[in-house]
């Protein structure tokens, strides 16, 4: 999948899912909230008769103060009085964190149902009757929208699967039909190419005149370019699923062959090469660690001026390529590694070399830093082994 | 007047040495004489205005503006008793003479 294909599908379906699941906690706290009036409105019916019982005492409590002073008990219920202005008169309530403006409520595992008394016995305007809360219809219920949730976020995930899948079809199908495309046209490519590279270094550059030989030099290096982006194809449709061969080698002889094969090229356009090559062992597969330095070498001509410089360091551990090229903007820098994208339109290729280098350097755990500064140019570095973990 | 002055202030100052508060000397003895219940009058006045506060405030008004609408006693009472005099004690006196009717007879704090 594509990088850009994959963060709008991950925008979509992060909307997706903060809209399901507020949708989804909406609708549970509004059978929650239902439910509970439910619960408590069944409460209340007993609690409205412990109240005008309670009332009655309080009554009878107001008429013979002070000789009678003990606050009347009941062992079904609690209670506790308050004045007009919110005091507390007195109270046998577990909790006395009190609503005043609520009916009936829940809360520290109790329920409060407050009546306002017509006449202030004792001086009390509000009667509150406690009950401990019904923990049983409160289980039941967390398991009832336990099980509803899981179920509900089960299905919501397929839906969107499914939709997710919707959505990125399209661009699955353009996908699909440009690896085909390729896949074909690599097959139809072999051949012809081979026949030409091979002629071409059969032919005796010493019996030609000058003109002739750089005329020879150009299709050689064209021959490679097309070559060399044959070989990319062939990684991205066909080599991708060979099993690779890894082995411990020294990177230094692969490098220098991989820059001989490019002077050609680099001759062409007039870049001058400065390298410094130590031996640097690597462990990977040869012929992607090839396929990275041609990327990352052929990107070097292609994008630095007529008569620039490149500069290859190789040290254990470490590859640092520099052009001297128009260099990257910030932007494009953020989407390089894109399949099929290309930094420069002006230049042709299919935009698949830093892909199959990101793919390669990925696989192995390497490192890659791309820089660059318009005007300047770019500056690659790859880093494996230690180079890596010591970061 | 000016006698009748001196003699009030000097009654006032004798009793104020001889009793304790504003409430015991400028509420106590009249109820006492008129047989009104000082302990009826709180539970009734509780049983309208219900916080102290309030309370304090409904009276105080009372008391100045006595009317058998705005008396916590009922029309029951009034068959037998008629309604009491305008207090003329200063704002400040009848003040504490509430606050202490207050903390004798109140219920906050002695229930059990
Ligand atoms: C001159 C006599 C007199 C004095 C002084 C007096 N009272 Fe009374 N009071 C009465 C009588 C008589 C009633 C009953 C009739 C009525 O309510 O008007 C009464 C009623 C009351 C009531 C019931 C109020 C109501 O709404 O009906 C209260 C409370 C009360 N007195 C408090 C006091 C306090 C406190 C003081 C002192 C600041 C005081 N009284 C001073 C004669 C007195």
């Amino acid at each position: 999948m594509l990088r850009s294909e994959r963060s709008s599908l991950r925008r979509f379906l992060l909307l997706y899912w903060l809209l399901t699941l507020s949708l989804l906690v909406l609708a549970f706290t509004v059978y929650y909230r239902s439910q509970e009036r439910i619960m408590l409105l069944e409460q209340k019916a007993r609690m409205v008769d412990y109240a005008s019982e309670q009332i009655k005492r309080l009554a009878r409590l107001h008429r013979y103060f002070p000789e009678l002073r003990t606050y009347p008990r009941d062992s079904r219920f609690r209670s506790a009085i308050y004045d007009l202005e919110y005091r507390q008169i007195f109270s046998t309530m577990q909790s006395n964190d009190v609503d005043f403006r609520k009916d009936i409520y829940r809360r520290d595992g109790v329920i409060h149902y407050v009546k306002i008394l017509d006449k202030y016995y004792l001086g009390a305007k509000y009667l509150f009757i406690e009950t401990p809360d019904n923990l049983h219809w409160y289980r039941q219920m967390m398991w009832k929208l336990g099980i509803a949730g899981v179920m509900a976020i089960l299905l919501l995930a397929l839906v969107g699967l499914y939709l997710a899948r919707l959505f990125t079809r399209p661009m699955r199908r353009s996908i699909e039909l440009l690896d085909r495309f390729i896949k074909d046209t690599t097959h139809e490519l072999n051949t012809p190419l081979s026949t030409i590279l091979t002629n071409v270094e059969g032919i005796d550059a010493s019996s030609l005149d000058d003109r002739q030989r750089r005329k020879l030099e150009r299709i050689e290096v064209a021959a490679r370019t097309v070559s060399s982006l044959y070989d990319d194809l062939k990684f991205v449709t066909l080599e991708g699923k060979r099993p690779a061969r890894e082995e411990e080698f020294d990177f230094a002889p692969l490098l220098r062959e991989r820059l001989e094969y490019f002077e050609g090229m680099m001759r062409a356009k007039g870049i001058r090469l400065e390298s410094s090559i130590r031996s640097a062992p690597i462990h990977a597969d040869r012929r992607l660690l090839a396929r990275v330095v041609d990327n990352l070498l052929s990107n070097a001509i292609k994008y630095n001026r007529r008569g620039g410089t490149i500069r290859v360091r190789l040290l254990p551990g470490k590859l640092r390529i520099e052009d001297t090229g128009r260099g990257i903007s910030k932007v494009a820098l953020s989407e390089i590694f894109e399949r099929y994208s290309r930094f420069d339109e002006s230049e042709g290729g299919f935009g698949l070399g830093l892909d199959i280098v990101r793919r390669i350097v990925d696989r192995y755990g390497f490192d890659l830093k791309i820089d660059s500064e318009e005007g300047k140019g770019t500056w690659v570095v790859l880093r494996w082994g230690n180079e890596v973990k010591g970061k | 007047m000016g006698m009748k002055g001196i003699s009030l202030v000097l009654i006032l100052l004798g009793s104020n040495l001889v009793s304790g508060g504003s409430f015991d000397r400028n509420c106590v003895p009249c109820h006492r004489h008129e047989k009104v219940s000082l302990r009826k009058t709180f539970m009734n006045a509780l049983l309208v205005y219900s916080g102290e506060k309030n309370m304090k405030a409904g009276l105080r008004y009372f008391l100045k503006h006595p009317s058998r609408d705005t008396s916590v006693m009922g029309d029951e009472f009034f068959r037998t008793h008629s309604i009491k005099r305008p207090s003329e004690l200063s704002d400040a006196e009848l003040d504490e003479a509430l606050d202490e009717y207050w903390e004798r007879y109140k219920v906050i704090g002695n229930l059990e």
